[in-house]
């Protein structure tokens, strides 16, 4: 028998010139130029952001942190630091996750105009940086989520109803006739929150466009109701739906299967559309308002389960015989670790919203615990997750570092989890001690290591919002794509079996 | 699902017209997501929106009273700067605490929230600090300014920023005007206590008014009138109207708690935490607060007048410290310290004239100065401490708000109790504290009213106005 020879082949260098692989020189056939836009400038807001939070948790432990600069005083950053969460960051990585999957789910080449979303974009940017100038120099209507003034206001509804025409022209002029589930929220969320956003800024009650009184109801308490009724369904009616949407999207895509069950589906949408509108009143269940519209906000609360339960059971049943990827496909990772939290979240919210538990824990640090799963673990982790995803997409090639991805996320992860865990903890610690009667500023020295452990996970999570910008900076600007060929080549080198000598 | 990320395979062709998606029937079209998620949102919209706008209407309540006008460009500011995200607007059930130095002596009921100058909504999600809609009249305006100029100055365990690069003096004044008018008329009644106290305390002793704005940053500590023109009427003890501020029980009593190290020792870790930023690091009244502040802060270095004369006893500083010196900017501590720890404070403050504040100083019993009556202070107790005094002294008899609330700024006033203050020209009684407290009351709410109407709010009648205050919670 003959011996087997290897076939002798030219040794494999670093330096040979780089054939493009087919798949890296096909241009993308979306164009995607909306999407880039608003994804760029979300992961820009969100170190914004995370600074923010940041000056928040330094200002904790030591007041006087940064005294005698006004516009780092604890109480503008903070309205600061939550609208841009909700504004700048979230919103913005949602409205590119949309412009980037709508087209692609509804069978067109990019949004209805490219040009009017890249604008968009831009105008979005100019107008929360005009806003959050105006908070850190006292300008606010003073109303909790609903701080901007007036004008920034009017200038948010605009874009935002440019957005929306559009999202709805794009789907107007689709290819593919049924529209997928993502595809239903991302026509109704938008709808919802432009309605939100406008009645509950009450913005047909200018009064002092430059500052408070403006944007309120006469009446503090009617305004109250409507303040937190407001508060509540940015979360209920935009992040949590898109959450669902992008979530919808990105799992079947990545584990390429089909979503275990439509009607579930269907439930979670309009369970989200009939239940979420009316828990806003959970936030002020001591105060005199109204006892029926409190149990109204407590049974909406609970009911708030049956579609949180719905996509649950569907997310799951997509993943089934799929969990391999969690482990080797980050961006899955990252979404469904947003999914856990997210879960978590409304179990937890649910109890929250009931007298007993609600009388424990309000006004503690329980509640900014509750907050941050919703927007830090669950809308941020996915959003990170997804931008990851999307940036590959979009510029056809690989990240430019796996292995900042994945300190990225155990950054995020592990820092999200210490900071969500300290404060729930501080928040019992509050709660049980005013419970048996010791003022609040007696309470405040027991908090302290809590506020040092808070600020330390934190700095993990503006650090992993820094990466992501590393990362996807040196992606865009970089030719990872060479540079992944390279690194292949290495390892091939590595593994291939000495060449025989002739 | 539809469409592909990077199409792998060559392009669809996808004919002319709509075609069936491959893995999903059409569950629900772009009109109804978009035109029935719209229809179930103002359906709840409606239920818990525009019903209880439109029928929750409460009448005011019998504390309501409306802000000044300079009460309310505080308001603004307070709202504009974010306050609320650490100051809720509203006691509940739970907060309310009987007792006479709590902060949060009633409920807050819907009445409370009744007119115009109420919006936009300051109920607040958080506490980091105290919830502030019963704050008015526990702290004088001058502790207020050293509050705002930096909280640390009076609260070395604040968290809250310092406000001195926010406001402008005319700004903090206005600020700490809607602070002391918030609390709707409770609030104002305990204001214009505080008001009147610091009226009775500065003509006794002869110290001008406090600086407004920040100017306290800026300024000396203020000064005394020289003793000469501060003599008690003969056969007056110079004491007097301090101890009128001091219930009876407390006038010659001790200590009860034994002068040992450990006590001693707790008492000087209670003083470091909670007293120096107006009594200083030294003990000797001059803490950064103190320029703000008149009268200034007490001094407790000298040996044979250990504070405020040499007949303040244990009794008198342990009332201070637990319910504060109405009048002065000395707050009360009763909610914050345990009795225990307050007694511990009481008996550190005797030994600090030995240097006990020393970094490096443990307080030893040996430093403790033992505190002896004055013959005039006995006498003076004998003479007006008598059976028949207290006998009338029923403080439950008193229903009218501003005797009781004379009473509880000078508590160690008998009924018949009546001199004249150490300037000579006050007089001092339960009935002319009360017929001040009265005045000053008055003027605050007709002037709010007044500033109310002509702001063109929406007011009840004047039946509303006339309802007296209460003093929740105080008696």
């Amino acid at each position: 028998m003959a011996e087997r020879t290897l076939e002798r082949r030219p040794p494999l260098t670093a330096d040979a010139p780089a054939p493009l692989t087919p798949r890296a020189r096909q241009p993308s056939p979306f164009p995607d130029g909306a999407a880039r836009h608003w994804i760029i400038s979300s992961i820009v807001w969100l170190t914004v952001v995370d600074l923010f939070g940041l000056v928040l948790a330094t200002e904790f432990v030591t007041p006087e942190a940064f005294g005698g600069i006004s516009f780092l005083s604890f109480s503008r950053v903070r309205p600061s630091h939550v609208n841009g969460v909700i504004l700048a960051w979230l919103s913005m990585m949602y409205f590119g996750a949309l412009f980037y999957m709508l087209p692609r789910l509804v069978g067109t080449r990019g949004m209805w105009s490219e040009r009017l979303g890249i604008a968009c974009a831009w105008a979005w940017n100019l107008m929360y940086l005009l806003g959050v100038i105006g908070l850190l120099t006292g300008h606010s209507q003073g109303r909790e989520y609903g701080e901007f003034i007036w004008p920034i206001d009017i200038a948010l509804l605009v874009i935002w109803s440019l957005n929306i025409i559009n999202i709805l022209a794009t789907v107007a002029v689709r290819t593919i006739r049924p529209i997928y589930v993502s595809v239903w929220f991302f026509i109704a969320s938008p709808l919802w929150l432009a309605a939100d956003y406008a009645i509950g800024n009450v913005i047909w009650h200018p009064g002092h466009i430059w500052g408070a009184p403006s944007g309120a109801l006469n009446s503090s308490l009617s305004d109250a109701i409507l303040n937190w009724w407001y508060a509540h369904n940015l979360f209920g009616l935009w992040l949590t739906p898109m959450l669902l949407a992008l979530t919808y999207y990105i799992v079947p895509r990545i584990t390429n299967t089909p979503l275990y069950s439509y009607t579930l589906s269907l439930i979670s949408f309009w369970g989200m559309a009939f239940f979420y509108t009316g828990v806003g009143d959970h936030h002020i269940l001591q105060s005199p308002t109204p006892a029926w519209l409190k149990t109204i906000a407590e049974v909406s609360s609970w009911m708030l389960l049956v579609p949180v339960f719905a996509f649950t059971i569907n997310i799951l049943g997509t993943m089934k015989g799929n969990w391999d990827k969690f482990f080797t496909n980050l961006p899955l990772r990252f979404t469904m670790t947003a999914f856990f939290f997210y879960f978590l979240v409304n179990i937890q919210g649910a109890f929250e919203a009931i007298q007993p538990f609600n009388k424990l824990t309000h006004f503690t640090n329980f509640v900014v615990a509750h907050a941050h799963l919703a927007l830090l673990g669950a809308f941020t982790i996915l959003g990170m997750g997804v931008i990851d995803y999307m940036v590959a997409q979009i510029w056809a090639k690989p990240l430019w570092s796996r292995s900042l991805s994945e300190w990225m996320y155990w950054l995020v992860t592990v820092g999200f989890t210490g900071f969500f865990s300290v404060l729930t903890l501080a928040g019992f610690q509050q709660g049980f001690s005013w419970q048996d009667g010791i003022p609040e500023v007696n309470v405040l020295p027991q908090l302290h290591a809590y506020y040092i452990a808070r600020g330390i996970f934190g700095a993990m999570i503006v650090l992993s919002g820094i990466i992501q910008i590393v990362n996807i900076g040196m992606t865009i600007f970089t030719n990872t794509a060479e540079r992944r060929r390279r690194e292949t080549i290495v390892v091939a080198e590595a593994i291939a079996p000495p060449p025989v000598a002739s | 699902m539809a469409g592909g990320d990077q199409p792998r395979e060559p392009q669809r062709q996808v004919p002319s017209g709509w075609v069936r998606h491959p893995h999903e029937r059409m569950l629900i079209t772009p009109l109804m997501a978009g035109v029935g998620g719209l229809i179930a949102f103002f359906v709840v919209v409606a239920i818990v929106v525009w019903l209880p706008i439109h029928t929750f209407d409460p009448p005011p309540s019998a504390d309501w009273a409306p802000l000044g006008d300079s009460a309310l460009a505080g308001r603004k500011l307070f709202a504009q700067n974010g306050c609320y995200v650490c100051h809720s607007g509203y006691s509940r059930p739970q907060d309310v605490r009987e007792a006479l130095y709590f902060l949060y002596p009633k409920v807050s009921q819907p009445g409370d929230f009744y007119g115009s100058d109420q919006s936009p909504n300051l109920l607040g999600t958080e506490r980091t600090g105290p919830d502030l809609s019963q704050e008015s009249g526990w702290h004088p305006d001058d502790w207020q300014r050293a509050h705002f100029y930096d909280p640390r100055f009076v609260d070395p365990m604040s968290l809250m920023p310092d406000m001195k690069s926010l406001f402008s003096d005319k700004q903090v004044n206005q600020v700490v005007d809607y602070v002391e008018q918030r609390s709707g008329k409770s609030g104002l009644l305990r204001y214009a206590g505080q008001l009147y106290a610091k009226h009775i305390v500065l003509g006794n002793q002869g110290f001008p008014q406090p600086y407004t704005g920040f100017q306290g940053a800026h300024k000396p500590i203020v000064q005394a009138k020289p003793d000469s023109q501060l003599t008690p009427p003969k056969g007056q003890l110079p004491e007097a109207p301090n101890l009128s501020q001091i219930d009876r029980s407390y006038w010659l009593s001790g200590d009860p708690l034994p002068v040992t190290a450990a006590n001693l020792d707790r008492g000087k870790e209670v003083f470091l935490q909670r007293c120096v930023g107006c009594h200083g690091l030294k003990g000797d009244g001059k803490g950064p607060a103190a320029t703000f502040m008149s009268p200034p802060p007490a001094d407790f270095t000298s040996k044979d007048d250990a504070c405020c004369g040499g007949d303040t006893g244990p009794g008198d500083f342990y009332y201070r410290i637990l319910r504060g010196w109405p009048g002065t900017a000395m707050e009360n501590f009763g909610e914050r310290l345990s009795v225990d720890d307050i007694w511990r404070v009481v008996l550190f403050i005797k030994t600090i004239p030995n240097g006990t504040l020393h970094t490096d100083r443990l307080p030893q019993p040996s430093d403790y100065i033992v505190w002896q009556p004055s013959k005039e202070l006995i006498a003076w107790t004998k003479s007006h401490q008598k059976l028949t005094d207290n006998a009338d002294f029923v403080k439950k008899v008193a229903t009218d708000p501003f005797v009781q609330e004379a009473m509880r700024l000078f508590p160690g006033l008998a009924p018949g109790d009546s001199f004249l203050i150490n300037d000579r020209k006050t007089r001092l009684s339960i009935k002319d504290a009360a017929a001040g407290i009265r005045a000053l009351y008055l003027d605050m709410l007709n002037r709010a009213w007044q500033d109310a109407a002509r702001r063109g709010e929406k007011l009840p009648s004047a039946a509303q106005k006339d309802i007296l205050p209460t003093v929740p919670g105080q008696q």
